[in-house]
């Protein structure tokens, strides 16, 4: 099963951070279109369900 | 070619008008405007090439992938859901804190200053909360309409019962809902359009920091439960205390959610920085982000890049996120002028050259051109050609009295003449001490064509803050030093600015009157015939029977009574339901008045400032005179033909028309016609307006403005006895004369325009278009600070200019591909010309253009 922390985009939240929860990333995604490039940050919980999330990329 | 101005002869001399700019002489005058712009670097260049506009025309988005994102409803709405037992107060904290927590953060290629409201670059947030109707515009549009779309309904559904418009309407008869619905004598309240304005108080972020704040709020929540815990329990005086606590404990959630929520942003730049970019000098210049979103707001600004950063996520939580606001009300060149000095002057934090400031200033400029709220449909229609209001202000004295124009000053306006957006506009505080070095900079964007600044008279207008302190309900409104501080909380109206005291809601002022309408009605007996067909207002009798002029204009004031009763009736209506269910901790927990006193922002009002706009006045006015001249004057008409004459659209009466439209117009400096004008200004509308008394415990006073409510209302008016025609545009703002009417040249409108007594009017917006060969020729800024100068000695409220010739918007009309960069001054706001409708252009076409002649530069004494 995937999960958010075994993706690419899964960057963990340092302890010490005023939103660091064990577990708990940002999902980083890079995105482009007709205008130019930009990334987003949602907060994602590592053990959750990414099987149908289309950004899911495994870590290598 | 480029068109010279004609040589003129002026006091035994030739005068000559070539370009400032000779290479001016080979433009052509139809492509001036496109070879204006010049973004100071090649990042504001890309910026602008890629800047996700939000404009809008007829009410549409004019850019294709604009739509409505889903975030924001859904995460207030679960945090709403989950949060049933708790105070109020604390449950709008939970609201911003669960969407701050949880929202997307984005940041953008090239950009220094990050932050934006909605989960991607080119949606726009709604707010259920507010208005069901705004949302369900954005839902029933499948071009615009969030996804998915059945969740969005969903969302909005839950918040009718919720919502402020659903509490508010309880207290008005079925007549008054339909006619406040009806946005036909007065705009929509406040309550059913969401549509809200706030002026900031950014200094005690930028000043303090946030963590300040919270450690404020948790002093006095220490201090308050010592109160209650003392000896000899006295209920009445400790009770008191129980809400300051929640709404203290609000605060301090508040806060801690906008740190965490801009250190978010830090911690993206860094995962860019460490994981995506290539390029070493932006990494370097990303970790810089990260270290500056890591610090501020938290803690106070150090340097002019802190400082423009901090201000922005001020700017987007209380815009955008905790509740939709219009408006950029602040004052940078005096919120930002020390950290501009540590920056550029004295190098000691965040060390950068003035040119890299103004690059910063063009990057916030670029940031304010894709911001974007989800307002309604009806709200998009008349603010065509932008994306929202948001107005700063520069200038003035200081609180010292001192020239409160400085370098910062000068960046911010070379930034605007440089990048050529229409947003955000200026006002420029013009006082007599102002710098002259600064007031070219002013002309320079006037010049342009910008449409901005927009300048306003900074002694009257202080002296006005000191008026409104006299009724301040606890004894604490604007000192002489802090009246001072004062912006354009919108497009016109002054409020003050600082750490308190400042405008917290639009149900304090704004919102508009259509005094136009209500003639219309006053001449049918309360009936309006030509938009809705039904009884408006009350029956103030047949004009056929009337036998004075004095007993029309007692029945127009019946009219307009009413109105402007059940106007601020329905914003006072809102501010009893906003204290109760729209309270913005955040807001509170940034003003000193609010931390201090424990009390929330939209209960405390220490400074009144209230106002309401009334448009379409000069057709109104014009009206009045020619009625007075040709039926009770010269007796040549009676009101039963005039009745007949203008039920027909005039079609058969073309004669009868030509009389009326020839009959004195406001703006030429006539006696006959201005006397008349003077009373409804003053008399009329000041007068009956200054009767009331709003929440604050303040009057209510005119602002005369316009934005694009002009067209929209002049499409429901039916024809006038100025002699214009049923359907057609109004006057294009408060004391403008109308358009193409002000025929005896610039310094007449001035005459007439100075006759109305400023002191008697909260603000009133005067259009001017002047010459574009005389504005850029070697002369310009001599003869324009002249007018100035005269302009201020006549203690003129306002005046703003389009510079702009005919041949240019016509060959925008024709080929609007190849005029993006064409900007015209619409009423408060300015806007990309190709973005209006054939319609609105054809509003500034139709513009007096305004040529000096000899006897126009000997009256302003200016020497050439």
């Amino acid at each position: 099963m995937a999960t958010c922390e075994k993706c690419r985009s899964f960057y963990p939240i340092p302890e010490g951070e005023d939103d660091y929860a064990e577990g708990k990333g940002d999902c980083v995604c890079e995105r482009k279109d007709a205008k130019g490039k930009w990334w987003d940050s949602k907060p994602v919980m590592g053990e959750a369900t990414a099987d149908k999330c289309p950004d899911y990329v495994q870590k290598k | 070619m480029a068109t010279r101005h004609k040589p003129m002869e002026y006091k035994g001399k030739t005068i000559e008008f070539p370009f400032d700019n000779p290479a001016e002489e080979t433009i052509p005058d139809s492509e001036v405007h496109e070879h204006l712009a010049k973004p100071t670097t090649e990042r504001t260049k890309r910026l602008k090439g890629r800047c996700r506009w939000k404009h809008s025309a007829g009410g549409e988005f004019v850019e294709g992938d604009v739509k409505a994102g889903i975030e924001r409803m859904r995460l207030i709405t679960e945090a709403y859901k989950t949060d049933t037992g708790k105070p109020h107060v604390i449950r709008r904290a939970n609201l911003l804190d669960n969407l701050l927590n949880k929202c997307t953060v984005i940041v953008q290629e090239d950009e220094l200053i990050v932050g934006f409201n909605a989960e991607n670059p080119n949606f726009v947030p709604l707010y259920p909360e507010q208005s069901y109707m705004a949302c369900m515009d954005y839902i029933l549009d499948p071009k615009i309409a969030p996804q998915p779309v059945e969740e969005a309904k969903e969302l909005a559904e839950y918040w009718i019962e919720h919502s402020l418009q659903k509490k508010c309407e309880t207290y008005f008869t079925q007549h008054e809902i339909d006619v406040m619905y009806s946005l036909t004598t007065f705009e929509v309240p406040g309550f059913a359009a969401g549509f809200n304005s706030v002026v900031p108080t950014y200094e005690t972020v930028i000043e303090d920091g946030l963590l300040k704040r919270i450690e404020l709020a948790e002093h006095h929540i220490a201090a308050a439960k010592e109160v209650l815990g003392a000896a000899h329990w006295n209920a009445p005086e400790r009770l008191k205390l129980l809400p300051q606590i929640d709404l203290w404990q609000s605060m301090i959630i508040s806060c801690k959610a906008v740190i965490a929520w801009a250190r978010r942003h830090g911690r993206l730049c860094k995962i860019i920085a460490e994981n995506f970019e290539t390029n070493p000098k932006r990494k370097e210049e990303l970790l810089k982000m990260a270290d500056i979103c890591q610090r501020v707001p938290a803690e106070p600004a150090q340097g002019l890049w802190d400082g423009l950063q901090s201000k922005w996520f001020v700017f987007l939580v209380l815009h955008a996120l905790e509740r939709y606001s219009s408006g950029f009300a602040h004052k940078p060149d005096k919120l930002l002028w020390p950290l501009y000095k540590a920056s550029v002057i004295d190098k000691s934090f965040q060390a950068m050259s003035h040119e890299d400031a103004v690059e910063l200033f063009e990057c916030e400029r670029l940031k304010i051109s894709e911001n974007a709220p989800g307002k309604s449909k009806g709200f998009r229609s008349v603010f065509p050609g932008s994306n929202d209001l948001f107005i700063l202000t520069l200038g003035g004295l200081n609180r010292d009295g001192s020239d409160g124009c400085n370098d910062c000053t000068d960046a911010i306006l070379e930034a605007a003449r440089n990048i050529r957006t229409t947003e955000p506009s200026i006002a420029f505080r013009w006082h007599p001490k102002g710098r002259l070095k600064t007031k070219n900079l002013v002309f320079q964007c006037v010049r342009d064509g910008l449409g901005y600044p927009s300048i306003k008279h900074d002694i009257i207008n202080t002296q006005q803050m000191l008026y409104y302190a006299q009724f301040s309900q606890n004894n604490n409104g604007a000192t002489l030093e802090e009246a001072h501080d004062w912006v354009n909380v919108l497009c016109m109206s002054p409020g003050l600015c600082g750490r308190r005291k400042t405008q917290k809601t639009r149900s304090e002022g704004g919102s508009a009157i259509f005094s136009a309408k209500i003639l219309e009605t006053t001449l049918n007996n309360g009936y309006d015939w030509s938009f809705t067909n039904t009884q408006l207002g009350p029956q103030t009798g047949n004009v056929e029977d009337f036998k004075t002029f004095e007993d029309l204009w007692e029945a127009f004031r019946e009219q307009f009574r009413w109105n402007i009763d059940l106007c601020i009736r329905a914003k006072d209506v809102s501010r009893y339901w906003e204290i109760r269910i729209l309270e913005n901790p955040f807001l509170s927990a940034i003003d000193d008045g609010c931390m201090e006193l424990g009390r929330e922002s939209m209960e405390l009002s220490e400074q009144p400032n209230g106002w309401h706009n009334p448009i379409t006045s000069i057709t109104a006015a014009n009206s009045l005179v020619a009625i007075k001249k040709l039926i009770y004057d010269d007796k040549k008409y009676t009101f039963q033909e005039l009745i007949k004459a203008l039920h027909s659209n005039w079609e058969g009466y073309e004669e009868m028309r030509k009389d009326f439209l020839n009959a004195p117009k406001w703006g030429n400096d006539d006696p006959y016609a201005d006397e008349i004008v003077k009373d409804f200004f003053e008399d009329f509308l000041s007068g009956e307006m200054r009767k009331i008394t709003n929440y604050s415990g303040g009057p209510v006073m005119p602002v005369g403005q316009a934005i694009g409510l002009y067209m929209e209302i002049g499409s429901r008016t039916g024809p006038t006895p100025d002699g214009r025609y049923g359907g057609e545009a109004c006057d294009d703002g408060g004391i403008s004369p109308y358009m193409g009417t002000d025929k005896k040249g610039p310094t007449a409108v001035l005459r007439s325009v100075s006759k109305v007594n400023s002191h008697t009017q909260k603000a009133n917006l005067l259009n001017q278009r002047l010459s574009a060969p005389i504005m850029r020729s070697d002369k310009g800024f001599k003869i324009w600070l002249a007018y100035m100068n005269t302009w201020c000695d006549f203690e003129i409220d306002h005046i703003q200019f389009n510079v702009v010739s005919n041949e240019e918007m016509a060959a925008a009309q024709k080929e609007p591909e190849k005029h993006a960069d064409l900007i015209v001054r619409v009423a408060g706001f300015s806007a990309r010309f190709v973005d209006l409708s054939t319609y609105a252009q054809n509003t500034i076409m139709a513009r007096h253009e305004q040529d000096f002649e000899v006897k126009d530069f000997e009256y302003l004494g200016v020497e050439l």
